[in-house]
């Protein structure tokens, strides 16, 4: 019997013309996203790639200096796009794209693509992603909000159930019949999707199936959720217009409002400090201190060095003083670094937690915050490469210092070879694995259980007590 | 007379109407969330403001204190920190921050003023590269989302309430019955429309306007008369050019439900679909120039400047006698040869990043071609725009930091060719950075393009919605 509506509800769907509009309108959008993401993402990718190569280039070719020299003149590190991101580009966007790796300071990311575009193009940008949290449920409710309604509303319903069938049952058959018209959508964006997979992007391997295939399960979820709930609203409301109504006005929460009402919520929680105050904080530290970090001192340093090595002047030493004191403010400036630094990139993820949390009244929250996670455009996972970065650059530094350290002598002229900076290895990231992301990602993963699971069951009770008129 | 009897009957229908009060009541509460949240970031924007403010006047104090410690016969307490130095005292230890006051209607429309930044510190350091610095400090993914600003609810959740207060005024009637009854009356459909039309108008436009001036009073925006002007002549063209679109839907004298989808699916086209679409276009035929390779044109600049350093010093002081002062590049001290080649290096930034913002400027023309496709998009700009928080005004802050470091510049790079010493004297006469603020003059004329392209939306709606009311005679 359910096999008997559901295809019926499928070839009703199939006919209706407003559908086949939406369908057709959903599917463009959809693919050209992804088409169109793809593109992007390759183009983006291969100009980071070949400005990698110059920026090694540059290091390598500086020429014969001082160790400290090159230091200062640094190395610019770009962040890779993963093989994921044009699904969603998530908060690309508006993170930097490249940082300079130099002596004495950590830097910020610079070069938001979003500060170069209009104000405009900040309403939306269509991703596959948005089309999938924002307009494919719409379709659905525009699928199914009149699915038991508009049935009591003709009079049909009383018919339907005279046959023998449960509720539940010509529910199921339905909300199948819904499913099936989807997947008539779905499945080629899912083939779209897969291909370009497949052929791939030069960025970092990320697991791009096994994350997708989490991807795409997570978005089956937040169908469901949809279907469940329009399909709850059917059952209870009387009319198909109030149905639609109550379906629209929650799409409405779930996408426009509850969204931005995380972010004043976050701030609020978590505030974070001015980048005025941020700098201020961050010069005093580093210029004196704090208690329990202290600046080293370099008559300090000396008196060390000659007490370890029991010589008495400096020119006896076998290292110079130089480095090692270099090595040791930037040792001490790296904790002045990881404090700040470290308590802002943990304010902002306390300020994604507000954001899951609240999606305990916008399921979009939830996968959203999911989806950016296995696009790897989130914010955890740009913290994950600046943190690379920085290690990077501590590593560069610590090189550079070691060799001006054991290579010469204080108060000497220094100049290393060139082959110095092509022994330092060129920076290479390796994206998070798919169970850091989860692991980082799972308060978004219970919340759309608890959705599912939820929505099931109040659609469940409420059809097995939907009126007959 | 008979429209004055609609009118009240409708006040009375109103208040009897739970639900309609509901959807009133809850938008009153949106927007006062709306205005609490706007007012609450301009709050934060002029306490930082006021931070930067104090940091250049706490700068000085301790650069005078210095200069004058040193003139009294001690010793600068870093030889790298000589604040006698011009370079130092130009450099990073002089800098002064120049700022940006948010925009006279912030409160109301966040606009762009969370991503670009609205202070620079200036100094002789500053150059192209100073520029592409982040705005303020803020998590990626609130940038991604946006703000709940009045902007946001008269965008984007306005037309819902108006939608769902004028979907059915011609349609409800016919199908109580009522319309018959209404029409046998000295009155025209057109008659009746525009007067439940006009009086939600009144109600909604009302709430939205004065919720907006409010939030003037508490901000203090009624300096810049003009922009709250601008402000409610867009938010009032939006506004009805959604309740045109309405009376025409209702024009076609189809049921309840369809007009409701019908209006539903226009907005989301225009307020959804079509700015999204947009940027995809606009993503796929115009390109965002890269800024990756203005990194690599200033690596290679830097390289090139180091190692020529006296011969660029050389060259600059051929190029700029007015600065050199009778400076002969053989007399040439270490600060010369530095400035020398930070200059070459600042050039080449300088033709690369002209490079880059042309084509940018294009860019950006292009893709602002296609706000005239959505009143959202057109909305927003005007919004923006009366608000000071679009991207001219950021645009014109920038090109006034850039002038007022070129003025730096002039002021500390002969004393510093010249090998000179500073004393506290100079301090009193060092330039300041003063915003000249938009003419309302150029705002009006900015702000006049997406206003007429509304107007001439409403216009077209309108036109439809007379055409077809006059065609309603009375239930089919």
């Amino acid at each position: 019997m359910i096999r008997h509506i559901l295809r019926k509800e499928f070839t009703d769907l199939l006919r209706d013309g407003r559908f086949r509009w939406c369908a057709a309108i959903v599917g463009v959008l959809l693919l050209v996203s992804l088409g169109s993401g793809f593109v992007e993402t390759r183009r983006a990718e291969a100009a980071h790639t070949a400005a990698r190569e110059t920026a090694r280039d540059h290091w390598e070719s500086q020429g014969e200096k001082n160790p400290h020299s090159a230091a200062h003149y640094g190395i610019y590190a770009f962040k890779p796009r993963l093989p994921l991101s044009f699904l969603d580009q998530g908060v690309d966007p508006y993170t930097g794209t490249s940082v300079w790796l130099e002596a004495h300071r950590q830097n910020d990311f610079l070069m938001r693509p979003a500060q170069d575009a209009t104000a405009g193009q900040r309403l939306g940008a269509l991703t596959a992603a948005q089309v999938l949290q924002y307009l494919v449920p719409l379709l659905i409710i525009l699928l199914a909000f009149g699915a038991l309604a508009g049935e009591r509303e003709q009079g049909t319903l009383r018919q339907l159930l005279a046959t023998g069938i449960s509720r539940r049952d010509l529910a199921l058959g339905k909300a199948l019949g819904v499913a099936g018209a989807l997947a008539l959508l779905l499945i080629p964006a899912a083939i779209v999707g897969s291909a370009a997979i497949t052929i791939g992007s030069p960025g970092p391997a990320a697991t791009p199936f096994a994350r997708g295939t989490v991807l795409a399960a997570g978005y089956l979820a937040y169908f469901a959720v949809f279907v469940a709930l329009s399909f709850a609203v059917s059952a209870w409301v009387r009319s198909a217009r109030t149905a639609l109504v109550a379906l629209l006005g929650i799409w409405v929460l779930n996408g426009l409002v509850a969204p931005r009402v995380a972010v004043d919520l976050s701030k609020w929680l978590h505030p974070t400090p001015s980048a005025v105050e941020f700098a201020r904080t961050m010069e005093r530290e580093v210029s004196s201190g704090v208690p329990g970090i202290e600046r080293p001192d370099r008559g300090e340093t000396t008196a060390r060095l000659l007490a370890e090595h029991g010589v008495e002047t400096v020119d006896d030493l076998p290292v110079n003083v130089i480095g090692v004191y270099l090595q040791e403010s930037e040792e001490f400036a790296n904790q002045i670094f990881d404090r700040n630094y470290g308590d802002l990139w943990n304010r902002f993820e306390r300020q994604g937690v507000v954001h899951e949390a609240l999606s305990v009244a916008a399921p979009l929250l939830a996968v959203r915050t999911l989806s950016m996670g296995l696009a790897g455009t989130d914010v955890e996972q740009h913290r994950h490469f600046a943190t690379a970065a920085e290690q990077y650059r501590r590593d560069l530094m610590r090189r550079m210092n070691g060799d001006l350290a054991e290579n010469s002598r204080t108060g000497e002229t220094y100049i290393a070879t060139e082959d110095t900076w092509a022994e330092v290895p060129a920076f290479q990231y390796d994206a998070p694995s798919l169970g850091w992301v989860l692991r980082n990602r799972t308060l978004s993963l219970a919340m759309l259980g608890l959705w599912l699971v939820g929505a099931f069951l109040v659609a469940g009770s409420l059809v097995r007590r939907a009126e007959v008129a | 007379m008979i429209l004055r009897t609609v009118l009240r009957n409708e006040w009375r229908l109103l208040r009897s109407d739970r639900a309609l009060g509901l959807v009133l009541g809850v938008f009153a509460l949106l927007f006062a969330y709306a205005l609490a949240n706007g007012l609450a970031w301009v709050n934060f924007q002029e306490q930082t403001l006021a931070v930067a403010r104090e940091g250049n006047v706490e700068r000085v104090q301790s650069l005078e204190a210095e200069l004058q410690r040193i003139a009294d016969g001690g010793r600068p307490s870093s030889p790298f920190r000589d604040p006698r130095s011009p370079s130092v005292l130009g450099g990073a230890s002089g800098a002064q921050t120049a700022v940006l006051d948010p925009g006279p209607l912030t409160a109301l429309a966040v606009g762009q003023s969370d991503l670009l930044p609205y202070y620079y510190d200036v100094s002789i350091r500053t150059n192209e590269s100073s520029f592409l610095q982040n705005g303020e400090i803020e998590n990626p993914l609130n940038l991604l989302v946006g703000r709940f600003d009045l902007a946001f609810v008269v965008v984007y959740l306005l037309p819902l309430l108006i939608l769902a207060l004028s979907f059915n005024v011609l349609s409800g009637e016919r199908e109580q019955g009522t319309l018959a009854l209404t029409l046998s009356q000295p009155v025209s459909a057109r008659g009746v429309v525009t007067a439940k039309l006009a009086f939600r108008a009144i109600l909604v436009m009302g709430l939205a306007l004065g919720v907006s001036l409010l939030g003037v009073l508490f901000s203090g925006g009624f300096g810049s008369p003009g922009r709250v002007a601008l402000w409610c002549a867009a938010v009032a063209a939006y506004a009805l050019f959604w309740f045109t679109l309405a009376a025409w839907v209702n024009g076609l004298g189809r049921s309840s439900p369809w007009n409701a989808t019908v209006l539903v699916g226009a907005w989301l086209l225009l307020v959804v679909v079509v700015p999204a679409g947009v940027n995809i276009t606009a993503g796929l035929l115009h390109p965002l120039p890269s800024r990756v390779e203005m990194i690599t044109a200033q690596r290679e600049a830097s390289n090139e400047a180091v190692n020529q350093r006296s011969e660029l010093l050389a060259r600059y002081l051929e190029d700029h006698p007015e600065l050199a002062g009778g400076v002969a590049a053989d007399e040439a001290n270490r600060a010369a040869l530095a400035w020398a080649a930070t200059d070459a290096v600042n050039r080449r930034l300088e033709e690369v990043t002209s490079v880059h913002d042309e084509r940018l400027a294009a860019q950006q023309a292009l893709v602002r071609r296609y706000r005239f496709l959505s009143p959202a998009l057109l909305t927003q700009e005007a919004l923006l725009d009366a608000a000071g928080t679009g991207d001219a005004r950021f645009a014109r802050f920038q090109s006034q930091v850039r002038e007022f470091a070129e003025h730096w510049r002039t002021f500390f790079v002969p004393a510093i060719l010249a090998g000179e010493q500073m004393t506290a004297d100079v301090l009193p006469a060092l330039p300041s950075f003063r915003f000249v603020d938009e003419q309302m003059r150029e705002v009006r004329a900015r702000a006049a393009i997406p206003l007429a392209a509304l107007g001439g939306l409403l216009v077209l709606a309108g036109a439809g919605a007379v055409v077809r009311l006059r065609r309603v005679t009375g239930p089919h």
